[in-house]
């Protein structure tokens, strides 16, 4: 390095505190990216259980591992993954529906007029049409059981989807540990009893564990999940509570056996008191209860998810318990907290490995000095605060959209009042299918449409431009994209099939 | 219950003969056929910048697209010249004068963006060569030449794009020719009254004639007046802290024997001028502030500069209305808002408004959370683009009152926020609604002299002689490459006779 402002000693001193997954995607990222600027240096204690269930995720993890240099099916061997288009939501609007939320649009480019605006100006010319997914890539290769990498030719109707993962997170948080280890990461074991401030400015200087070693450092990241030891138990950095809109705050999980197909989606199952996700990975299926303690006890939970698993339990349940909200500031003096330390927002989504990794993205880009500006710490605040909060309203629109009023917890989300933001996002769409328009955050408009129209939030009107094509054409048009899709889509190969041919487990893995 | 949706817009009045009136009335009608429009075409006051200001930038060529208008009729056939860029001479102090044209800055390498890589390279070595070498655009233009957007992927050249200058009356007659021939329907007059109903919509015009017009929405294109936008409110925010110039002078020249497509923004002791060449004629203006130059000192100036008569100064009063779109009646351009030309926006943000009007447009009802939602985006938007002129005077560096006053007024939050986050570690924050490029950001930023004091630490993996090489590897390709590109007048000669041929 000809740069002598980053030679060895004047490196940034980078403590990771907790070793879940946030911890070593953080330290991973830190460790291959910035090894001039910082050392890594993660502490965490094998007798606290790392949470692990964000085992679903978005596409974006892709351009993650790629920046790591993580080899797609090596990875994927490694967590016994499975290929990802989607989330299917069942008995959300009613009790019987059933809807997928793609990776992907619908149709393909149909210039500046969306396509579900032709969809729904069909819709109101009285033309019997089948649900939208029908008209898109990612669900119907979904519904099919099958999977195939998307083409990179960006004609061809192939092209109109992107997919993520299903992954077993307890492996995902070792494979980056070795990663991380192998970039010249170190890691100590052991419990953090005491945090040292500078009785000045308040910044902290070091933890100290449990045996007495005390680890100094310059820049702190809590990934210490709840239990958020820095930037809560000692910056008491306030938390905004979320929960008056996301009302669940547990989770009961369970493993069991694949008794039925290993779909190429999660499933996130609407249940009396919340919802139910199931996510089939190579080698078993995850399954869980996210539920509201208002409305119903851990033991009626734990009962309920055991007699709804379709496979062979191969575990008892086990219980988490959170409550939605973030920081107010998820940077504070020196330490930034990265993943639930720093917020929680249920899994609905499968958004809590994205929001992490929104959060790696921005502390590499606003890497700070040894003394840390404010106007690093601000603009890493707004960009993770940006993230958070659009996440929020779309998690709160699957609750509120529904003509569910089968349950009491049904009954108050259908019913409680939602932040303006988001009602105001629904009427426009209610009005003419509008999608209030944003450049940024995780779902772009086909994510806001599939749920919508998924959940019976149906516009009364369209865009007046959807008028002009005839509709013999639009129909015939429409026709055709159905049989290209299913075409295209029937000539995948099976999920399980493309599996074994790309990463299959390795054997006593 | 929620009311029963309201039915969709069936009539609309555009108001405004200007090129804004003309353009709203005849996309309105072209890409929305199921509306009848009608536009009463008042001709604009000479303070309505936006049908005033000869300069464009390249949105315009995609709004042409939209309307299916050929560069053979709104190019070649209405006069109009072609613009790579604007030179900027004197506004920071003794640094040199640099070139904001469009398109790439640099070529990308790493995980890095370019400019990380000329700010360590800058920051090393003072003889750097500057940041607007790296445009390829910027370089077209200095040496006086020209290139339509390649679609060669691997040229430096690929990403370049163009503005216009506009001959206003040849550009307004092709318009209103366009409209007539599209169907949109013509009713001469001048509108001597606006009759509201109770509920604050507009009932009808009252034209001079006597007769009546009434519509479902009406589209105030009658500059900074707002005729018919005016009788429901008057809210204005004003910009003048930030934009002190109040005045604008305004003429043609002679045109030059070789016309550039790089057009000239140079500071003045009390304001600035442009210079826009053409074939047919040479474009000048000069922005002041009444406060700091009377207006025969303004004259003597300006006949100084351009060996001109001045002619009556127009008054300009910079800010926005906070709420354009009201009840039945959107305002656009200079009725929406008004900004002094540098940087060349008032077009575009007219073009702007008509494209959201179509791609937001409300049923008749005009419901306020359709009008909010419109509103939303047009605030943010107008306010990036205050942010970014503001941004020259904010970073001024000039001994004048003038600039003193613009470079110490705090500037808008969003504006801070983007000057605090660059000048400290050359991040762009993004906001949405952005109109200019992040480039164009760059270029404005590094020219005015605003270099930051932090690289991104991911450039630290490549060596900085690297760096080096690979910009000096992309200027010779450029610097190569220039002389293959004809003159902005031969490129336009050329297309001339492949009309006629």
């Amino acid at each position: 390095m000809d740069d002598v402002r980053f030679d060895g000693a004047e490196r940034l001193r980078v403590v990771v505190v907790g070793g879940g997954t946030s911890g070593w995607m953080t330290a991973a990222a830190i460790a291959k990216l910035l090894p001039h600027r910082a050392s890594v240096h993660l502490v965490e204690s094998e007798a606290i259980g790392i949470v692990g269930v964000g085992e679903a995720t978005l596409p974006h993890i892709r351009a993650f591992n790629e920046r790591l240099g993580i080899r797609e099916a090596d990875f994927m061997a490694g967590t016994r993954a499975t290929f990802k288009l989607g989330i299917e939501f069942r008995n959300w609007g009613r009790i019987g529906d059933s809807y997928i939320h793609p990776f992907g649009t619908f149709g393909r480019g149909t210039g500046e007029v969306q396509f579900h605006q032709y969809y729904a100006r069909l819709v109101h010319a009285g033309i019997k049409l089948p649900p939208i997914e029908a008209f898109s890539m990612a669900c119907t290769v979904a519904r099919m059981n099958r999977f195939a990498l998307p083409s990179t030719d960006s004609r061809s109707i192939a092209s109109t989807f992107g997919y993520a993962y299903q992954f077993d997170a307890v492996t995902f948080a070792p494979y980056l540990r070795r990663l991380s280890e192998s970039l010249g990461a170190r890691r100590t074991e052991g419990k953090v009893v005491r945090v040292d401030q500078d009785g000045e400015t308040g910044d902290v200087t070091a933890i100290v564990l449990e045996d007495g070693r005390r680890i100094e450092g310059d820049l702190f990241i809590d990934c210490s999940g709840f239990a958020a030891l820095l930037i809560g138990k000692t910056l008491n950095e306030p938390f905004q509570d979320w929960s008056r809109w996301l009302p669940a705050d547990r989770a009961a999980a369970m493993p069991c056996r694949t008794a039925t197909e290993v779909t190429p989606y999660t499933s996130a199952i609407a249940m009396p008191a919340g919802w139910r996700w199931r996510i089939p990975l190579q080698h078993r299926t995850g399954n869980g209860y996210v539920f509201s303690s208002a409305f119903l006890s851990e033991d009626k939970a734990a009962q309920a998810l055991e007699a709804a698993v379709e496979g062979e339990p191969m575990a008892s349940p086990r219980f988490l318990r959170f409550q939605a909200g973030r920081r107010e500031r998820s940077w504070a003096h020196n330490v930034v907290a990265i993943g639930l330390a720093g917020g929680f927002l249920e899994p609905l989504e499968s958004t809590s490995i994205y929001l992490v990794q929104q959060a790696i993205t921005a502390l590499l880009e606003l890497f700070p000095d040894r003394r840390i500006s404010p106007v690093d710490r601000d603009e890493f605040n707004r960009v993770v605060d940006m993230e958070y909060d659009r996440v929020r309203d779309f998690l709160i629109l699957h609750y509120h959209a529904t003509e569910r009023d089968d349950s009491e917890f049904w009954n108050y989300v259908r019913t409680m009042p939602i932040p303006d933001s988001l009602a105001e996002k629904m009427e426009l769409f209610r009005r003419r299918g509008r999608i209030v328009k944003y450049r940024e955050g995780a779902f772009l408009d086909a994510s806001w449409v599939s749920v919508y129209l998924g959940q019976r939030v149906t516009p009364e009107g369209h865009d007046p431009r959807a008028d002009l094509p005839s509709i013999d054409s639009l129909v015939a048009g429409l026709e055709q994209l159905r049989t290209e899709i299913r075409s295209t889509a029937a000539a995948m190969p099976d999920h399980l099939a493309y599996l074994d041919g790309y990463c299959p487990m390795k054997a006593a893995a | 219950m929620p009311a029963p949706l309201d039915g969709p817009m069936r009539r609309v009045v555009v108001v405004g003969g200007g090129i804004i009136g003309w353009s709203a009335a005849a996309a309105l009608r072209r890409r929305m056929p199921s509306l009848a429009v009608t536009i009463v075409p008042v001709p604009p006051p000479a303070n309505a910048l936006a049908d005033l200001v000869p300069g464009t930038l390249p949105s315009v060529v995609g709004f042409h697209d939209d309307l299916g208008l050929r560069d053979e009729d709104a190019v070649v056939r209405a006069g109009s010249f072609y613009r790579l860029g604007t030179a900027f001479e004197g506004w920071a102090g003794k640094r040199p004068s640099y070139v904001h044209a469009y398109g790439t800055h640099g070529q990308p390498f790493g995980t890095a963006s370019f400019h990380h890589h000329w700010v360590r390279a800058a920051a090393a070595a003072g003889d750097t060569a500057p940041f607007d070498a790296h445009s390829p655009a910027a370089a077209l233009a200095r040496a006086g030449r020209f290139a339509p957007p390649i679609s060669d992927a691997g040229s430096p050249f690929a990403g370049i794009e163009h503005g216009l200058v506009l001959d206003l009356p040849s550009y307004a007659a092709m318009l209103s020719a366009f409209a007539r021939h599209v169907g949109v329907v013509v009713r001469e007059g001048a509108v001597r009254d606006v009759r509201l109903r109770e509920n604050g919509f507009v009932d009808a015009l009252l034209l001079e004639d006597g007769s009546e017009l009434d519509g479902d929405l009406f589209v105030d294109a009658t500059g900074p007046q707002a005729t018919i936008r005016a009788t429901m409110d008057g809210d204005w925010e004003d910009w003048s802290r930030w934009l002190p110039a109040d005045r604008l002078l305004i003429g043609d020249g002679p045109p030059r024997a070789e016309p550039s497509a790089l057009d000239r923004a140079v500071a003045m002791p009390a304001g600035w001028r442009w210079v826009s060449e053409t074939p047919n004629r040479t474009a000048h203006g000069m922005l002041y502030a009444s406060a700091d130059l009377s207006t025969e000192a303004a004259a003597r100036a300006f006949r100084g500069a351009t060996g001109l008569n001045a002619p009556a100064p127009v008054t300009l009063r910079q800010g926005t209305r906070p709420e354009p779109w009201r009840a039945n009646c959107v305002a656009i351009g200079d009725a929406a808002m008004s900004i002094e030309p540098l940087e060349w926006t008032n077009l575009h943000l007219a073009h702007s408004a008509i494209d959201r009007v179509i791609a937001m447009m409300p049923g008749h009802a005009c419901h306020p959370l359709e009008l909010a939602d419109y509103n939303r985006q047009a605030a943010a938007e107008v306010a990036r683009v205050r942010d970014f002129v503001a941004l020259h005077y904010a970073t001024s560096n000039r001994p004048e009152p003038f600039w003193q006053r613009a470079a110490a007024a705090e500037p808008p939050a969003s504006l801070a926020y983007t000057l605090r986050l660059f000048a400290e570690r050359g991040r762009l924050p993004f906001f949405e609604e952005e109109t200019f490029a992040k480039d164009s950001w760059l270029s404005v930023l590094i020219g005015q002299g605003v270099i930051p004091r932090r690289t991104d630490p991911l450039i630290d993996t490549v060596p900085a002689f690297q760096s080096d090489q690979a910009m000096a590897g992309w200027r010779a390709a450029i610097e190569a490459a220039l002389p293959s590109f004809p003159t902005p007048a031969a490129y336009l000669g050329a297309q001339k006779r492949q009309i006629s041929a």
